[in-house]
């Protein structure tokens, strides 16, 4: 197993009631599989799935990215945008 | 100058940071709080960051500014926590030899701040309030047959 921190912003704060998560995921397992897990244990996030985008090391990554022990995850809620 | 602070913004140190002997023109944007929004009387703002990555990504938009037109130099300040009407969210000052290149590289490093750093803002209204949302940043690499 690994250990994943995970860092939530936005209406993801709100709706999940934290700014930090923790999570075990397996060995070898990837952002998206991170996502399911999440939508799982917060059903009230499920909405929000479709449009994150989720950084590691502070950098954008994706869903295939497989996930090491120690990581830190954010989660990315589409950001502020304007016109 | 990069910076993601709580505390009210000051363009002078920004545009003093920015300008260099060669520069003729110094283009300075503020992002201030409006009252409407789709119809809709906004009460204030509140603003979240995931501040390092914020900075990172700013850096980079400049980067890119900098590959793109002849600055002399840029810099940008967001402010996040609860602002005010009226009150300003966004500086972004980027200097050039000459007014052209620094309006247009302006308005471009805005457009990009907007896309890619992550910042977020909550509307409050008299009977409700919602995160806003704006764009899903690019991933690099997603979409290409590896």
């Amino acid at each position: 197993m690994i250990s994943i921190s995970i860092r939530l912003y936005a209406g993801l704060r709100d709706l999940v009631g934290a700014r930090y998560l923790a999570m075990e995921l397996p060995d070898g397992a990837t952002i998206e599989q991170l996502r399911t897990r999440l939508g799982e244990e917060h059903p009230a996030v499920v909405g929000l799935l479709p449009t994150l985008v989720c950084a590691v090391d502070e950098e954008y990554v994706v869903p295939e990215h497989v996930l090491r022990d120690g990581d830190h995850v954010a989660l990315i809620p589409p950001v502020s945008g304007g016109r | 100058m990069f910076a993601i602070t709580h505390d009210p913004l000051d363009p002078a140190p920004l545009v003093e940071a920015v300008r260099r002997d060669e520069s003729g023109a110094v283009a300075l944007f503020y992002g201030v709080v409006r009252n409407e929004n789709m119809g809709r009387n906004v009460q204030y703002l509140e603003y979240d960051a995931y501040p390092e990555m914020a900075i990172k990504k700013m850096k980079e938009v400049a980067d890119e500014v900098r590959a793109k037109f002849p600055v002399t130099g840029i810099g940008v300040l967001h402010r996040i926590g609860r602002l005010e009407i009226g009150e300003t969210s966004l500086l972004v000052a980027v200097s050039s030899g000459h007014r052209s290149e620094a309006f247009e590289a302006c308005h471009y490093a805005v457009d990009r701040i907007k896309q890619i750093v992550p910042v977020w803002k909550k509307e409050v209204w008299e009977d409700g309030e919602a995160w806003i949302e704006g764009h899903v940043p690019e991933v690099p690499g997603a979409g290409e047959v590896p």
